[in-house]
C-alpha cells in the first residue's frame, strides 16, 4: 500500500509539486507519468523520506515511510541508478546493503542472477558499468531485502529492448504475487505496457490517474489508411469526426473501425489498413493533459517526438521499443 | 484482487542495530578503491617517519616517546580527508539515495560514522604505537635504551588522533560536498593562524583558538591545566562548532 495526502513541496514561491494525492493497491503496477521537470522525482523521494515535503504527508504500508524500523525489507527503492560509488564494486555494493539489512550474503548472489549480471560484470567497479548494467544492479538492490513494495524512478532509463521486455516480465511477476509496484516514467509506450493504473502529473500537479479505460474512456481511436487519405479525412470530418494524423502519416480518427469503414465505403475510398489504436487515445490525452508544462529548457519542437510516443499501435510497440 | 491481502509490518520489527550500523560504516571506508588505498597509504607513511625518526637523530632523540609522538603526525594529517570522504562521499557519489532509504533516521547514519572513525582513529594509534615501539627499540639506539612512555602521553596521543579524525568528520558533515570539505578543512586553520598574527586584537585568541598550536603538542608530552584549556577551547571551536552544524545539515539536508 502506498498512500499519498496532498504532498506538496515548494522552492521558495515556486511549488515543485502541488497537492498530490494518489494510492498504489497491492497486486498492482502504478505509472507515474508526466513530463520531465513536473515534479515526478521529488514526489517519489518525498515518499522515501529523503525530501521533506512543505506540507502534506504519504504513508507505505500504514506507516510514513521514517517510522518503518527496517524500511529495506518492506520497500524496495531506486531513485537513480547511476547514484551508486563508482569505486566500489558491484558485488560489494549489494553485499554492503544485505549486512545492513540482515539477509544472508546468498541472497547477494541470487539477485545478481536475477538480474543478469553475471560473475565478472559482479566483480566490476561500478564506475565501469553502462548505464543499463547500473539499472540492473539498481533493481538488484531495490529487492534485496524481499520487500512488498517497489519505487522505481524512470527504471527503464538506459535499458535495451531486450532490458525493457525482461523488465516488464519482473514487475508483472512482482505484482502477480501481491506486490506493489510504483514507477515513474516521462515516456508513455513505457508506462502503458506495464501498468495497471496511470497517474499523470504535469507542473507539479496530478491532472489525471485511473487505468487505460477509465482515462480514454469508451472512446475509441481507429488508425486508417487509404488510396486516397485526402478524400477520407474530408468524408470524416464531414460526419462529425475528429482526425488527426499519425507521425508515419496514418490518420487517427475517433471513432469505431466499423464507424471508419462505413463512411470510407460511402465515400468510394479504398482502405489500405484499418484497426483499433491502443495508444491513440492515451497519447493525446497525455499530450492535451502535459502540454505546456514540463522542462522548456528543453521544449522540443514536435512534442509526440519527445514523449516517446512513436506512431504505431502499441502492440508493435511492446515488441520493438525502439 | 480482493484475494490478495494487504501487507503489514510486523509489530514487533527491530531496526538495524547500532553496532551492524558501525560494522557497515567500517567496511564502506575501506571498500572503495580510495578508501582501501588511503590507510595503506597512511600506515606506509607512518612506517617510513618511524624509521626515518628512530634512524636520522644519530641516536640521541629517538626515545620511545619521541618516535611516537612523531608517528602520529601523518595519521593527524590523514586521518580527517579520510573522515571528510567517509561523510561527503555518500553525498557526493549519492549513495545517501540508498544509505538514508535503508536507515531514515540520520541521526543514527551520521552517529555510526562518528563512532566507526573513533575505532578506526584507534587502530591507527596501535599501529602507531606498534611502530614506534619496534622501530625505537630496533632501530633508535639512544643512550639510555628506547625508555618508557607515560600512560598521559599515550592518552594524549589517542586524543590526538580521534580528534584528528573527528575533526575531518565534522567538517565533512557541515560542507558535506568532498572538495570544498578537503580545501577548507585545510585552509581555514591556517586563514585562521594568519588573520591572528596579523590583527592584534586577535592575537590573544590565538592561544586559546588556534587548532595547531594547542593540538599538536597532544602527542609530545604531559599538559599543563591551562594547556589543556587552550586545548579544550580549540577543541570546541573546530570540533564542536562544525559537528553542531554537520549534525543539523547532515539530518535535514534533501537528497538530490
Amino acid at each position: 500500500m502506498i498512500e499519498a495526502n496532498s504532498l506538496t513541496k515548494r522552492y521558495g514561491a515556486r511549488a515543485a509539486v502541488q497537492d498530490v494525492s494518489f494510492s498504489c493497491a497491492p497486486g498492482t503496477v502504478t505509472g507515474f507519468l508526466g513530463p520531465n521537470g513536473a515534479g515526478k522525482s521529488t514526489t517519489l523521494k518525498m515518499l522515501c523520506g529523503l525530501a521533506h515535503p512543505t506540507s502534506g504527508g504519504s504513508t507505505l504500508l500504514g506507516r510514513p515511510f521514517a517510522e518503518i524500523p527496517n524500511p529495506g525489507r518492506h520497500v524496495g527503492v531506486l531513485i537513480d541508478a547511476s547514484a551508486a560509488h563508482g569505486g566500489r564494486r558491484g558485488r560489494e555494493t549489494l553485499a554492503l546493503s544485505a549486512q545492513l539489512l540482515g539477509v544472508p550474503e546468498s541472497r547477494v548472489d541470487e539477485m545478481l542472477d536475477l538480474v543478469g549480471l553475471d560473475k565478472s560484470a559482479a566483480r566490476k567497479r561500478v564506475g565501469e558499468y553502462s548505464l543499463g548494467m547500473r539499472q540492473r544492479l539498481g533493481i538488484a538492490h531495490a529487492l534485496l531485502g524481499d520487500p512488498e513494495l517497489l519505487i522505481l524512478d524512470e527504471p527503464a532509463n538506459g535499458l535495451d529492448p531486450e532490458g525493457m521486455r525482461w523488465m516488464r516480465g519482473l514487475l508483472r511477476d512482482f505484482a502477480s504475487r501481491g506486490g506493489t509496484v510504483l514507477l515513474s516514467s516521462h515516456l508513455l509506450y513505457e508506462v502503458e505496457a506495464i501498468a495497471d493504473r496511470l497517474v499523470i502529473i504535469a507542473d507539479g500537479r496530478i491532472v489525471a490517474e485511473g487505468t487505460r479505460d477509465e482515462l480514454v474512456g469508451k472512446e475509441a481511436m481507429t488508425r486508417v489508411r487509404s488510396a486516397d487519405d485526402h478524400a477520407l479525412r474530408s468524408a470524416l470530418r464531414s460526419f462529425a469526426i475528429d482526425v488527426t494524423t499519425a507521425d508515419d502519416g496514418a490518420l487517427l480518427a475517433e471513432a469505431t473501425a466499423e464507424q471508419v469503414g462505413d463512411v470510407a465505403l460511402s465515400a468510394g475510398v479504398a482502405l489500405r489498413e484499418l484497426g483499433p489504436s491502443r495508444s491513440g487515445g492515451l497519447e493525446r490525452l497525455f499530450f492535451d493533459l502535459t502540454q505546456g508544462s514540463g522542462d522548456e529548457v528543453h521544449a522540443p519542437t514536435d512534442p509526440r517526438a519527445a514523449l516517446g510516443i512513436a506512431d504505431t499501435d502499441t502492440d508493435a510497440l511492446q515488441e520493438t521499443v525502439r | 484482487m480482493s484475494a490478495i491481502a494487504i501487507p503489514t509490518i510486523p509489530a514487533g520489527e527491530r531496526r538495524p542495530g547500532f553496532a551492524r550500523l558501525v560494522q557497515v560504516e567500517l567496511r564502506k571506508m575501506v571498500d572503495t578503491r580510495s578508501g582501501f588505498w588511503l590507510p595503506i597509504g597512511v600506515a606506509a607513511i607512518t612506517l617510513i617517519t618511524v624509521i626515518i625518526t628512530s634512524l636520522v637523530h644519530g641516536g640521541h632523540e629517538a626515545t620511545l616517546a619521541h618516535v611516537f609522538a612523531n608517528s602520529t603526525f601523518p595519521s593527524a594529517f590523514l586521518l580527517p580527508v579520510l573522515g571528510i570522504l567517509l561523510v561527503c562521499g555518500e553525498w557526493t557519489q549519492r549513495t545517501t539515495l540508498t544509505t538514508f532509504t535503508l536507515v531514515p533516521d540520520r541521526g543514527r547514519v551520521l552517529a555510526a560514522k562518528v563512532a566507526s572513525s573513533v575505532l578506526f582513529s584507534v587502530a591507527a594509534f596501535a599501529f602507531c604505537l606498534a611502530c614506534s615501539a619496534v622501530f625505537a627499540e630496533l632501530v633508535g639506539n639512544a643512550p639510555g635504551g628506547a625508555g618508557s612512555i607515560s600512560l598521559a602521553v599515550l592518552g594524549q596521543g589517542l586524543l590526538f588522533l580521534i580528534g584528528s579524525m573527528l575533526i575531518g568528520v565534522a567538517f565533512g558533515a557541515a560542507i558535506l560536498i568532498s572538495a570544498p570539505g578537503i580545501v577548507l578543512y585545510l585552509l581555514l586553520p591556517t586563514i585562521w593562524n594568519a588573520l591572528t598574527a596579523a590583527i592584534h586584537a586577535l592575537a590573544t585568541l590565538a592561544n586559546w583558538l588556534a587548532l595547531d598550536n594547542s593540538f599538536d603538542r597532544l602527542p609530545r608530552g604531559t599538559l599543563s591545566g591551562s594547556e589543556w584549556a587552550h586545548t579544550g577551547t580549540s577543541l570546541a571551536l573546530w570540533l564542536a562548532l562544525p559537528l553542531a552544524i554537520g549534525w543539523w545539515r547532515f539530518r535535514t539536508r534533501d537528497v538530490n
